[in-house]
């Protein structure tokens, strides 16, 4: 089943790389995202416990975050495109376990968003973060469980529509506001009271820590850490749990009804 | 027809009773598709099945490839129950479908190992598959070709080709030369035949074009969800019952006035070509003669020609073929 696995999300990502304006679409927005937000609200800007934070520094691991959500955005997209070219189809006849489609997909997605986000992590002796060797392991670890979490939800809502546009506007008032309110952009301590509550069942908010933390913490002390160990069975669950769902979503084949009355 | 008194190893695929009604929604009533349609496809047979839109062909198609499941009825691909062992009876077959399954940003080569992998077919055996499933094609010198770059004739070559490379003992095609010009379109059908015949597949496929289903061994016309014929695609026109005198002229518009206003025959034109009106069998004749006598000096060349296979479709479904084109199946009040 990993090879069925393996074979389609290589060719998701060959395709990737083939595109060179969405290769430079999906890494460049974010970056200027960050450089634009991120120096416009430095002097403004100042969080509870992160006084010496410059903004800079705080949205990034949110850009990563963002690199994330527009990677599988990209990939749920392609799932539209295919049923449309004809591809899918084909895949679905073939004799592959259904799990190995949603898998396809998700490793495809997954090993896009790696490219961008790896990249991006060569910025951050620039800002004054140092990485040891066990830290950047974790955020290697974060980078792939938030990225697959991503996709599968993004393919768990791209299978069922038939149209890219109806794909935008689940894009734009589900997926985008799941990142605004994540923390990524400002912290959760500083919202009103409704945002608040908002923010704290977010699921991608505690996706966030995982990437946050292991530019200020030790492995030991992100283990030992009651907030990180949440955040982790948190973003496990919803991972897991998007996988479940797509997986179901693909394994319903459409059924004749017994009767017309 | 009594399906069950029959030997069933004869057949490659066997559709027994099946019906199929499309779940309404809350703004349209449920829809039949298919009505106790009953169908057997010979092994090793090239089977068409044709019918106007919305006659339950592309319903057919999907429940047989495994995407839809019936409201009734059983079929068996190769002695496999579809609905009980999918996994069996999918690994006999290929489909092509009418959309291009082929990736075009990647190259003909990657398609072709992408599709190997997903019928687990790797490495060793892929190699020596390779050359079988490309060597009647005009694209082995073109394997590092991404898709893209390839005429539609072409594109087509590769769908077959991927689909050979599990060695199918059934082919299911539809519509597959929809979208190809008139040339390429005789082309794919003939290699695809020449490939079942060395091959040994049972090749079942949809299609509207005529020219196409005059080639098969069989031809299925269905009609709201129904099979109206299932026959050899000679039989079909000899069971028409008749025929026309068709006359080739050098003036077809003179001919044609002159023929309405001294005989009083009504003749449809089709370029330099003028047709009569049909007759029953046998009565084309003395047409012929009576038109020699009187316009032989008019007459390039005068023949009596049997049905083709559109007049038995026409005549089968009671559609013209403009009405063909627009014809849906109308709703089942829930």
């Amino acid at each position: 089943m990993m090879r069925v696995a393996f074979a389609l999300a290589r060719r998701e990502f060959v395709r990737f790389m083939r595109q060179p304006q969405r290769v430079i679409g999906t890494v460049a927005q974010p970056v200027l995202f960050w450089l634009f937000l991120g120096s416009g609200f430095s002097s403004s800007f100042r969080a509870p416990g992160m006084e010496n934070v410059s903004y800079l520094e705080y949205f990034y691991p949110g850009v990563m975050l963002m690199m994330m959500l527009f990677a599988s955005i990209f990939s749920s997209i392609t799932i539209i495109e295919d049923r449309d070219a004809g591809f899918l189809q084909s895949v679905l006849v073939a004799p592959v376990p259904r799990l190995a489609i949603v898998l396809g997909k998700v490793f495809g997605g997954t090993a896009i968003a790696l490219v961008q986000t790896i990249i991006f992590t060569l910025a951050a002796p620039f800002l004054g973060l140092s990485l040891g060797i066990g830290t950047l392991a974790m955020l290697m670890a974060a980078f792939v469980l938030t990225s697959m979490g991503f996709a599968a939800m993004g393919f768990f809502f791209a299978w069922s529509m038939r149209s890219t546009a109806g794909f935008h506007a689940i894009m734009m008032v589900f997926l985008m506001p799941l990142w605004m309110l994540s923390g990524a952009l400002f912290p959760i301590e500083q919202a009103p009271f409704w945002l608040h509550a908002l923010m704290t069942i977010n699921p991608v908010a505690h996706a966030l820590v995982l990437l946050r933390d292991p530019f200020y913490l030790t492995p030991s002390q992100m283990l030992a850490d009651q907030r990180y160990l949440v955040a982790l069975a948190v973003t496990l669950a919803w991972t897991g749990l998007c996988l479940a769902g797509s997986m179901r979503r693909v394994e319903k084949r459409e059924r004749g009804v017994k009767s017309a009355g | 027809m009594a399906l069950s008194s029959r030997s069933k190893t004869e057949f490659m695929i066997t559709i027994e009773h099946l019906s199929h009604i499309y779940p309404g929604t809350r703004k349209t009533p449920p829809r039949k598709a298919l009505e106790d349609l009953s169908l057997d496809v010979r092994q090793g047979e090239f089977c068409i099945l044709s019918g106007p839109n919305g006659s339950g062909k592309s319903t057919l198609f999907r429940i047989l490839c495994g995407m839809v499941l019936p409201s009734a009825g059983k079929i068996t691909i190769g002695g496999h129950d579809l609905f009980a062992a999918p996994a069996e009876a999918r690994r006999l077959m290929s489909v092509v479908f009418q959309s291009p399954a082929v990736d075009k940003h990647l190259t003909v080569a990657e398609n072709l190992r992408l599709h190997a992998d997903l019928y687990g077919i790797g490495g060793a055996a892929f190699n020596e598959r390779l050359d079988e499933a490309i060597g009647w094609t005009k694209i082995k010198d073109r394997l590092d070709e991404k898709v893209d770059t390839l005429s539609g004739g072409l594109a087509r070559q590769v769908e077959l080709a991927k689909c050979l490379l599990t060695r199918p003992q059934i082919l299911l095609l539809d519509e597959p030369t929809t979208g190809l010009d008139p040339a390429s379109r005789r082309d794919f059908v003939h290699t695809l035949q020449e490939l079942q015949g060395q091959r040994r597949m049972t090749v079942l496929m949809t299609s509207h074009v005529f020219s196409e289903a005059e080639t098969a061994d069989r031809v299925a016309i269905m009609k709201g969800g129904r099979l109206l014929a299932l026959d050899t695609p000679q039989t079909l026109r000899a069971g028409l019952g008749r025929e026309m005198v068709v006359v080739k002229t050098r003036h077809p518009e003179d001919l044609e006035k002159r023929i309405l206003a001294e005989m009083g025959w009504h003749t449809r034109r089709h370029g330099d070509e003028l047709r009569l009106p049909e007759t029953e069998n046998g009565a084309g004749l003395p047409i012929l003669e009576r038109m020699l006598e009187l316009y032989r000096d008019d007459i390039e060349s005068i023949s009596i020609k049997q049905p083709e296979l559109e007049d038995v479709f026409i005549h089968l479904t009671g559609r013209t073929a403009q009405e063909i084109e627009s014809e849906t199946l109308e709703g089942v009040a829930p």
